[in-house]
């Protein structure tokens, strides 16, 4: 009889707990203070480095001057946390209006699927953002409805920032060494070679991180292939394979590299941050990687830097690696959708753009007229080698979005085939399963 | 017995569970239940946050079996239990008598600075020692090139071999100093006498150490096994800090196939999957100890 009295008020006092807990989890609209007339707009973005933060920290003070009676509450996250709290923070009601997304089938693509991101469609005719980006840069923030076709159907979310992957190199080496900017991939090889006989790390890298083995890869896999293809790939759609020659004989420049010691000495137990450190302190005459490297080369250090693109082979053009930065999206449950869409129209603003020139970072937005920044530093070379590649209608991708998989897939497997346990046919052939496994599921 | 168990001096029974239900009303919320969920979540098809969650009965389990992925993992995982567990408990008990047995100078401190490296976060710890095992700047391998080995100043944590090795040695210089501690404070309750006995027997230290020390330390051992061999099997940090599961997969671990399924595939069900089944293993495991355990005492007396 004692026990069953110890069970029965046990399970009351754990029932009278879990109903205390429960309540203040239910949902708590926001309706304004009564007495005044203050909205808050929940952001949350990710531009926690220093530089980024007070770009943001400026645009949010000038967009509540400009909005009597509003107030951006904003969380910074890194990027990391971003992604791993903000699917369910916007499946909440009482989440955030407006909030970075991370582009690709894993992040924007299963919010989509989820029903939790607002189409912004009709904004895009409202602020008439078609003057202010691109299609192919809006497809990269477009998902189908059902989430699962990427790169067409509806616009979910507007990036501030553009990117492209490209060589620094540095300038106080190649001007004592005479080296010269190569202009085809041809010379670049040969530089390569040539920078290798002088007892100089040709590229700094490593690949101890992973990530950025895929830019290594694919910037010469964008010189090789078309933008059809680039985009059929990336998105998925009508079919292609990645087992072939292309992609194989990227694969095989990169081994040669690897094997001809063009890479740092070590660099698969060498880390991004670290090779980038070694690259910053004159530690190799090159490196391939994202134009976001910019703003950390022109502050502290005594060494000058620059930047160009992969050059073409000879005769040929070629893409780059290149893209928007990540996109704000809004949460469609918001019941600030209006001031949310003005939010990010400010976000992409002309004098958004001024103040991320002046940040050293890329904006995916046009200048304004008769903005005079200094275009003769390495940031300048940054945003030449962008215009260039926007202009020309030759932007790529990254190719880790085509599968929910593909980025493990492709960092494993290129670890692999730099270490020399595997071959560039089996390369192609290990990640064409992991890419036709995920058509196959698609059409299903 | 129930009589007996009644007639205990003080309040009643029942009120002694009131004492408990605190405690057990978090262990309960906190523990059990997400216990619970999670093996409930081993049966869905779920990417976490949507409320689209399909009941698929045991197919995340049959993929689990069938995946070479999880084979690898759980294979490293098993290499690890040699560097957490095996070789923290041989240094241990070696280091152990060497300083129980005879006093030494200094010996708080040598026992506050072997057991150090356990107090440290983990993440620190991979930090660091990633730092160490950097092949251009780290001091491991300038060392090595200092004293002429400049064959042996490979890129330990990029080297499909060594990466391994690399990482659950960082393992072992984590658990040592925990197992050394604690076979200290079993060694206090080993009797003088039987040394004293040996001795005159004509046992040398290594012999005493064989069977004296260890037996001696049965129920220490056991312990320093289970906790070590959990350590093992759940390792996720130091990989996480270090190689990320590279290069290829040589260093992957269910740890990070769980954290990767469930936070960047959005398959909460699969990474329950796997959480379900690695939880039952190191019950088993756990339980196995325990009887060995349990043995050795019935056997000594």
């Amino acid at each position: 009889m004692k026990k069953r009295s110890i069970f029965l008020s046990l399970s009351l006092a754990l029932m009278i707990l879990l109903s205390a807990c429960a309540k203040p989890a239910s949902p708590t609209d926001q309706t304004p203070i009564t007495g005044t007339d203050e909205q808050v707009l929940l952001v949350w973005d990710q531009f926690y480095r220093d530089e980024e933060s007070k770009v943001i920290e400026t645009l949010n003070a000038e967009f509540e001057a400009a909005n009597p009676g509003v107030r951006i509450q904003r969380e910074v996250k890194v990027l990391a946390d971003l992604q791993t709290t903000v699917k369910l923070a916007l499946a909440n009601t009482d989440g955030p209006d407006v909030a970075q997304v991370n582009q690709g089938r894993n992040d924007m693509g299963a919010l989509v699927e989820a029903g939790l991101l607002l189409p912004l469609n009709s904004y895009l005719e409202k602020y008439d953002w078609g003057t202010v980006f691109s299609t192919s840069v809006a497809s990269r923030n477009s998902f189908t409805e059902d989430g699962k076709t990427f790169g067409s159907g509806n616009l979910y979310g507007v990036s501030p920032t553009a990117e492209v992957v490209g060589v620094f190199y540095n300038k106080d080496l190649f001007k004592k060494n005479g080296w010269d900017v190569p202009t085809t991939f041809e010379d670049f090889e040969a530089l390569l070679a040539e920078i290798k006989a002088a007892d100089i790390t040709p590229i700094s890298f490593g690949s101890l991180d992973g990530w950025n083995a895929i830019h290594e890869y694919s910037a010469i896999q964008h010189l090789l292939v078309s933008l059809d293809y680039i985009n059929n790939l990336t998105y998925a759609v009508n079919n292609v394979s990645f087992d072939t020659p292309e992609n194989r004989q990227a694969a095989q420049i990169l081994q040669d590299w690897s094997n001809a010691g063009y890479f740092s000495d070590g660099f698969p137990g060498i880390g991004y941050d670290d090779s980038n450190n070694l690259f910053k302190a004159g530690n190799g005459a090159m490196t391939i990687t994202g134009s976001w490297l910019a703003p950390e080369l022109m502050v502290g250090t005594d060494q000058e830097f620059g930047f160009f693109l992969l050059p073409p082979y000879a005769g040929k053009t070629g893409l780059a690696i290149g893209g928007v930065g990540i996109p704000f999206a809004i949460r469609k449950t918001s019941t600030k959708q209006e001031l949310a869409a003005e939010y990010l129209n400010w976000m992409i603003s002309p004098r958004a753009a001024e103040l991320w020139d002046e940040a050293g970072m890329l904006p995916a937005m046009a200048l304004p007229e008769g903005s005079k920044i200094d275009t003769k530093n390495l940031f300048g070379d940054t945003l030449n080698a962008w215009n260039t590649i926007n202009q020309g209608n030759a932007v790529g991708h990254y190719i880790d979005w085509a599968t929910p998989t593909f980025y493990d897939t492709l960092v494993a497997e290129l670890q692999k085939l730099l270490g020399g346990i595997s071959t560039p046919a089996n390369f192609t052939e290990a990640v064409e399963a992991d890419y036709s496994a995920y058509l196959q599921s698609q059409s299903k | 017995m129930a009589n007996v168990t009644n007639k205990y001096p003080g309040e009643s029974r029942w009120k002694g569970w009131l004492y408990l239900l605190p405690a057990l009303l978090v262990y309960l919320l906190f523990t059990f239940l997400p216990i619970l969920e999670t093996i409930r979540s081993s049966f869905f098809q779920w990417d976490g946050f949507s409320q689209n969650k399909v009941w698929i009965g045991l197919a995340n389990y049959a993929e689990l079996f069938t995946d070479p992925k999880f084979h690898n993992a759980l294979r490293n995982n098993l290499i690890f239990v040699i560097f957490y567990s095996i070789i923290p408990i041989m240094i241990g008990l070696f280091l152990a008598s060497l300083l129980s047995r005879r006093p030494i100078p200094g010996f708080a401190f040598f026992r506050t600075a072997l057991f150090l490296p356990q107090v440290i976060s983990m993440v620190v710890v991979g930090v660091i020692w990633r730092w160490m095992f950097n092949p251009i700047f780290g001091p491991i391998n300038t060392f090595l090139r200092q004293i002429g080995l400049d064959s042996l100043a490979i890129s330990w944590l990029g080297d499909f071999t060594w990466a391994l090795p690399a990482v659950g040695s960082i393992g072992t210089w984590v658990q040592y100093g925990f197992c050394m501690v604690l076979f200290l404070a079993g060694m206090q309750h080993i009797q003088d006498e039987y040394y004293e006995a040996a001795s005159l027997d004509g046992a040398n230290a290594f012999r005493q150490f064989i069977h004296i020390t260890v037996p001696g330390l049965r129920s220490e051992i056991a312990v320093a096994l289970v906790t070590t061999i959990i350590a093992a099997l759940r390792v996720f940090d130091l990989v996480y800090t270090t190689t990320r599961g590279g290069p290829g997969e040589s260093t992957m671990v269910t740890g990070f196939l769980i954290y990767r399924a469930a936070f960047t595939n959005n398959r909460i069900g699969y990474a329950a999957a796997i959480a379900t089944v690695l939880t039952v293993i190191i019950l088993i495991i756990s339980l196995f100890i325990r009887r060995f355990q349990r043995q050795g005492i019935e056997e000594n007396a």
